[in-house]
């Protein structure tokens, strides 16, 4: 296998409703954006993966419709799908082509016009047999994991809510993100309504409509076109059984996550997440998630979470900046989301993350979170 | 500028999905208020729902073992924001129940609706029963919701 990097990214200014352009308007404006930063044409690029929930949408082949938005005529073009993973797991699969030697510029797009469709529908199109009756989304199955990780950590809805002031600050650094205020507090978040025990609206990701972009370059071809590439240092993936009461550690503490987090630390020669990785963009959909996944990813141990929230350890200005762009709690196109996480993470190491910039940034985790099934871990880093 | 210009579309449409041996077995038991999980004879774990293949061990599962409609609340919340239902797509209007109950003979966990909506009276732990409609009818919803067992 050969080394590859990211060596452009681009995203669309994330909002609730982009009525000013159609889906394939707004791939070309992520895809067309990457190429910039990459410093490249549309005709030099290779391949390219889209990333989509089409059911939010309600449009049939997506990738029929945008592939042109993402420069894809006369080229190899596929749609990734894993759930909410579907964007880290199509940079993945970038990842895979450029280093397998099939390809050496790989553009991956992700997108979501939540504003179009419904986004409810999408979730509760479950299994008809089983759960459909009673299917509450996300957010249902999240306040269930929640009640189970509360009772057997003794996390409190302050320190949940401090992850979205978290959020909300850092995304006003950031000029893509749907949701930001500089001003945010923790009172403004258990203030906020009650959409399922104990999760707050503040609490809980927004449906974003926005699309994201990563050019993915072999080698070879990254030493030629970039000064500063993000290398991948290792990206994992993993899937898990069907049904939410299938898993015994239920969302919040996820084998997925931990078993890919595990697997692409050991490629990586992580060993002290905490010290080792100068940031990390995880796929945090709920704020008590991201609290779960501290302990998962092995920034703290067991029950640490909440006292590592309220340090400031994952502050911007922390030991471990955690979302430095506001993450998903700030802006949710889902079939983009995971692709934002690994374009902060590569902008960071690039250098070119802006005012939410980590200075001198070198090991970067991203993360994929989808349904509770799926899970990715990549991991960046400025030398090969 | 002119105003921005888009295409509303509204529709109802029907499916139709086939059970599989499994579960048709199992629905047919709910009929009689009769509930059977399928084991796995290599990690010993009774699976709800019922299924052909053990996903962990790759295992044909073949043994049916009875489970109890009492069961222990793993995990529970209060649903607040009115849900699509996704059978008939309609909103099911809060505030409503919510568990992931454990009930005694199988491994994995139901979710389904409980009768309690206040969060002060409900706690991982709570032993809680099945409480059935009157008309059955070999579904999932024969179950209305679960109480707590007093």
């Amino acid at each position: 296998m050969r080394p590859v990097a990211i060596i452009g990214t681009g995203q669309t200014n994330h909002a609730r409703c982009r009525d000013d352009v159609s889906q394939p308007e707004l791939v070309r404006e992520a895809a067309s954006r990457a190429l910039d930063d990459a410093g490249l044409q549309p005709a030099d690029v290779d391949a390219v993966i889209l990333s989509n929930m089409e059911l939010f949408e309600g449009r049939a082949l997506p990738e029929l419709w945008v592939g042109e938005g993402a420069f894809a005529n006369g080229k190899p073009c596929m749609k990734i799908a894993t759930g909410g993973t579907s964007g880290t797991s199509s940079c993945i699969a970038g990842f895979h082509q450029a280093a397998s030697g099939l390809f050496d510029i790989v553009l991956v797009v992700g997108f979501e016009k939540h504003s179009e469709g419904h986004t409810q529908t999408g979730m509760a199109l479950t299994d008809p047999f089983w759960d459909r009756a009673v299917a509450s989304g996300a957010l249902g199955n999240f306040a269930l994991s929640i009640s189970q990780y509360m009772a057997e950590r003794g996390v409190s809805e302050e320190q949940a809510a401090r992850v979205a002031v978290k959020s909300r600050r850092n995304a006003a650094r950031n000029p893509h993100a749907h949701l930001s205020d500089a001003n945010a507090t923790i009172e403004d978040v258990l203030n906020s309504r009650l959409l399922a025990y104990p999760i707050h609206l503040m609490d809980m990701c927004p449906q974003s409509d926005g699309a994201a972009a990563i050019v993915v370059a072999s080698g070879d071809k990254a030493r030629k076109l970039s000064a500063k590439p993000a290398w991948v240092k290792a990206a994992a993936t993993r899937h898990e059984q069907p049904y939410i009461g299938d898993i015994e550690q239920r969302l919040l503490t996820m084998r997925t996550l931990r078993d890919a987090s595990r697997s692409a630390y050991a490629t990586a020669g992580i060993t002290e997440p905490l010290k080792q990785l100068d940031l990390a963009e995880i796929y945090e959909p709920v704020t008590y998630a991201e609290l779960a996944w501290y302990e998962i990813l092995g920034f703290c141990a067991e029950g640490e979470a909440g006292h590592l929230i309220e340090a400031g350890v994952t502050g911007i200005d922390g030991e471990l900046p955690v979302n430095p762009s506001g993450g998903v709690l700030s802006a949710n196109p889902v079939g983009a989301t995971g692709v934002i996480r690994v374009a902060e993470a590569a902008a960071q190491i690039l250098g070119r993350a802006g005012a939410h910039q980590i200075e001198g940034a070198k090991t970067a985790l991203a993360t994929g979170y989808g349904v509770y099934a799926w899970a990715d871990a990549v991991i960046l880093g400025s030398a090969v | 500028m002119s105003e921005r210009v888009s295409v509303p579309i509204e529709m109802v449409q029907s499916w139709r999905y086939s059970s599989g041996d499994s579960m048709e077995r199992f629905s047919n038991g709910i009929r009689h208020k009769r509930i059977e999980a399928v084991k796995c004879g290599n990690c010993q774990r009774r699976y709800l729902p019922p299924r052909p293949v053990c996903g962990n061990c790759h295992l044909s599962l073949t043994e049916w073992v009875p489970v109890s409609d009492v069961g222990t609340l793993e995990a529970w919340t209060v649903v607040y924001l009115p849900f699509l239902d996704g059978r008939t797509g309609e909103l099911r209007d809060g505030p409503y129940g919510m568990g992931l109950i454990r009930l005694d003979g199988s491994d994995t966990t139901l979710n389904h609706f409980l009768n309690q909506n206040d969060p002060a009276k409900l706690a991982v732990g709570m032993r809680m029963r099945i409480v059935w409609r009157d008309e059955l009818h070999g579904a999932m919803d024969d179950i209305l919701h679960f109480e707590e067992v007093s």
